[in-house]
């Protein structure tokens, strides 16, 4: 029982006070200590103009909170040997720009501070992610990254070459196939595809892409090990080795280092080829640097004639693996109040659209808020409209699982794309490639368990 | 008449307590200025050494304490089918690049040691692919293999010369990836057994090869006669360390085929390189390198003896 009884009217005047206080937006962030100094890891693409204004964007933020931040680069190259070498020499920086894998592999380790309440505190602010984009970012119910952009691939084509021999741009693996087979002038040095299965994203994502849309994954929900040895599996594994048995492909396409595609295709060697839209940038940037009216010209019609269109479809759905870069702070952060006022800068809508600009549409914003803001952006022609859509038809490493360090492991290890050049290469029979890539996986399951 | 003994013995053991103490004083500097040396080479060698095989011993993951395994990183090894085309990988590739190495190396060798004007300049000539990045000239290398018309050198060569009709991809078979990146590891290296060889021929005595020509023989027996018997010793130190160096090369074929297609070019660092960064399983990758190492001591072993028989 109460001492003193409440009257009502103060009763009234705290759930009124109460009320408002819950209704009071939270504070996005935390405050920041003057002369805070971070470390901020990104990731340098060859989009020259978004690292530029990836590092702008932070140098906004250390201007306004009179805190600094040096940034450091990282390659597609050698991003795994940076964060290794600082994992193991206790340097790591306090924010990482981290991609697909990295979150759980890192989250593993005990090297991420868990942001689950931080994230929760800033969804007003920078939105949500769809489900599958986020899903890269969470180890069980915990979020150890924020998400910020999808980078793509998409499937180029060159229009006229397509309208010329009147085939239909492909929507399906099947359908991209019969186009090469169509389109295929061996004599003349044109070839109707050139996909590698080699050592990049361009080799083990589009396997990826490849895989997930025919329903085919080596784990289950539950991300535990599941066996490839299904039909799904041989028919992935035959439109992999057919491309290169049917003489559709260039010779060398097999060797190709990242950039073989690029160069393949924007020299029209090859009729079509997986990419992100770093071949858009090419072309949008050699248009730009035309020498004359002549050159000019030609640049104009390369730059009209590309088209990305959405990546093909299998039997399953069109399910696209990405680059998804997300941002984490690691656990050695000297002041993760700061970081995460950081993170929350850049993952703004204002600041996601200011970098975005910047992009070539090669960023394609995950959070809803930063989306709904590019819309205008990603309207700028088909192309862009398909880049706007990377987010939608992501899977991420280790579908339909969550990305666990062992789905990380089998795409670190090659053995995606190995299986496949065991049978065009070394002549194994698709099933006997299968059942090898199989026992892999199975032997990195069984391993990572202890 | 004697010496009384007990006066002489004072000064006696004075001297001597003398000339121990110069002698501890000696060992003290001698100790103190070898210590540096002794730091250096257990930190930059025996500790790296030791660091290795133990961490070959455990399951080390990147981000995770190691934990004991024992030889379990070796047997599965012994039992990995890609790590048995690892060391057939190496073993060609090594063997082709120095097996062409010491050929080019001799004749480079024979031919400025017969240049009488220039001879300098052609020296620093040949030098030139010894002193350019690995990378660049993995990169060149890479273009020369290139596919396309145009583009890759040998295609567009051979295909203006009329050799061939169609491009030939060099780099899509096993073979042929094999045979690019020895091709790169062995232009990158002859010039050093060139030069090696040449300083080795330098010291051969004249008169020998003139007692050879006026017992009447060609200049072909004058080589295997007296040439490479000279250079024996040259060959064997120089083959020696381009085989350590290029068993354990790493550069050229990862700028050039990542150890590809397939795994028909991927060698020890390669695959060790995969293992422990790419895989994050540093205890397995370290265990790969040092897989080599067996080999490479019972080779110095066996060569320094030789030597050492020879020059008693």
């Amino acid at each position: 029982m109460l001492d003193s009884p409440i009257s009502r009217r103060s009763l009234l005047a705290g759930a009124v006070g109460a009320s408002a206080l819950l209704t009071l937006p939270r504070p996005a962030a935390p405050a920041v200590k003057k002369g805070t100094s971070l470390k901020l890891w990104i990731l340098k693409t060859y989009v020259e103009p978004t690292n530029k204004a990836i590092e702008a964007s932070a140098q906004r933020w250390a201007q306004k909170n009179g805190a600094s931040v040096s940034v450091e680069y990282f390659t597609f190259e050698d991003m795994q040997t940076k964060y290794v070498a600082a994992i193991e020499s206790n340097s790591t920086p306090d924010i990482g720009q981290l991609e697909t894998s990295a979150p759980a592999r890192f989250a593993g380790m005990g090297q991420l501070i868990d942001l689950t309440t931080f994230a929760r505190q800033i969804e007003g602010q920078v939105g949500k992610a769809p489900a599958n984009v986020s899903a890269v970012t969470m180890v069980g119910d915990k979020i150890y990254s924020l998400p910020w952009y999808v980078m793509g691939g998409f499937w180029y084509v060159w229009r006229d070459v397509f309208e010329k021999a009147k085939v239909k741009l492909p929507t399906t693996f099947e359908e991209a196939k019969q186009a090469a087979a169509a389109l295929n002038r061996p004599k003349d040095n044109f070839y109707g595809m050139g996909q590698s299965w080699n050592r990049t994203s361009d080799g083990y994502g589009v396997m990826q892409s490849l895989m997930y849309s025919y329903g085919v994954g080596w784990a289950g929900k539950d991300g535990k090990y599941k066996s490839l040895k299904t039909p799904a599996m041989q028919t992935v594994m035959k439109w992999a080795t057919d491309i290169y048995k049917d003489g559709i492909q260039p010779a060398d396409t097999l060797t190709w280092t990242g950039s073989g595609n690029n160069e393949n295709f924007i020299a029209k060697n090859i009729a079509q080829t997986s990419n992100g839209p770093s071949i858009t940038f090419a072309l949008e940037n050699a248009l730009a640097k035309a020498t004359d009216a002549k050159d000019r010209k030609a640049k104009e019609e390369a730059l009209a004639n590309h088209v990305a269109l959405p990546h093909p479809a299998g039997p399953d759905g069109r399910r696209m693996w990405a680059i998804a870069m997300s941002f984490g702070i690691f656990k050695n952060s000297k002041d993760p109040e700061a970081a995460m006022s950081l993170i929350a800068h850049l993952l703004s809508p204002e600041e996601t659209v200011a970098v975005m600009k910047d992009s070539y549409g090669q960023f394609g914003p995950v959070l809803d808020k930063a989306r709904a803001a590019s819309k205008d952006y990603f309207n700028k022609n088909d192309n862009y409209r398909t880049f706007g859509r990377a987010a939608e038809w992501f899977a991420p490493t280790g579908w339909p699982g969550p990305t666990t360090a062992a789905a990380a492991e089998v795409q670190a290890s090659n053995v995606l794309t190995d299986a496949p050049a065991k049978v065009i290469v070394d002549k194994w029979s698709v099933d006997q490639a299968i059942d090898w890539e199989d026992k892999k996986i199975k032997e990195i399951y069984d391993t990572l368990k202890g | 008449m004697a010496l009384p003994q007990t006066v002489g013995v004072p000064a006696v053991r004075a001297r001597a307590s003398l000339w121990r103490r110069a002698r501890t004083r000696e060992a003290a500097t001698a100790l103190l200025f070898l210590l540096p040396l002794f730091v250096l080479v257990v930190a930059l060698i025996f500790y790296p050494v030791y660091r290795a095989v133990w961490l070959s011993l455990t399951d080390k993951l990147v981000g995770y304490p190691e934990r004991f395994v024992g030889l379990r990183n070796y047997a599965y090894l012994a039992q990995d089918d890609t790590f048995h085309a690892v060391i057939r990988n190496s073993l060609v590739f090594t063997v082709g690049s120095v097996g062409l190495k010491i050929v080019t190396g001799v004749l480079m060798a024979l031919v400025l040691n017969n240049v009488i004007r220039g001879r300098n300049f052609f020296r620093g000539l040949f030098l030139l692919p010894w002193i350019t990045s690995t990378v660049i000239i993995a990169l060149t290398w890479r273009w020369m293999f290139d596919a396309f018309p145009g583009r890759g050198f040998f295609n567009s060569v051979l295909l203006d010369l009329g050799v061939m009709s169609r491009p030939k991809a060099f780099m899509a078979s096993p073979e042929g990836a094999m045979m690019a990146v020895v091709v790169a590891n062995w232009w990158r290296g002859f010039p050093f057994f060139g030069v090696s060889f040449l300083a080795g021929m330098a010291s051969i005595p004249r008169e020998l090869y003139e007692a050879a020509a006026v017992d009447g023989a060609a200049a072909w027996r004058r080589f295997w006669h007296v040439t490479l018997p000279g250079l024996k010793h040259v060959m064997i130190v120089t083959t020696l360390l381009s085989f350590i160096l290029t068993i354990n090369d790493f550069n050229i074929v990862y700028v050039m085929t990542r150890g590809g297609p397939g795994t028909a070019t991927q060698i020890f660092a390669t695959y060790s390189y995969q293992v422990a960064f790419g895989q994050l399983r540093w205890g397995r990758g370290v265990t790969i390198s040092l897989f080599v190492v067996p080999i490479l001591v019972l080779g110095i072993v066996l060569i320094s003896r030789y030597l050492l028989r020879d020059r008693k």
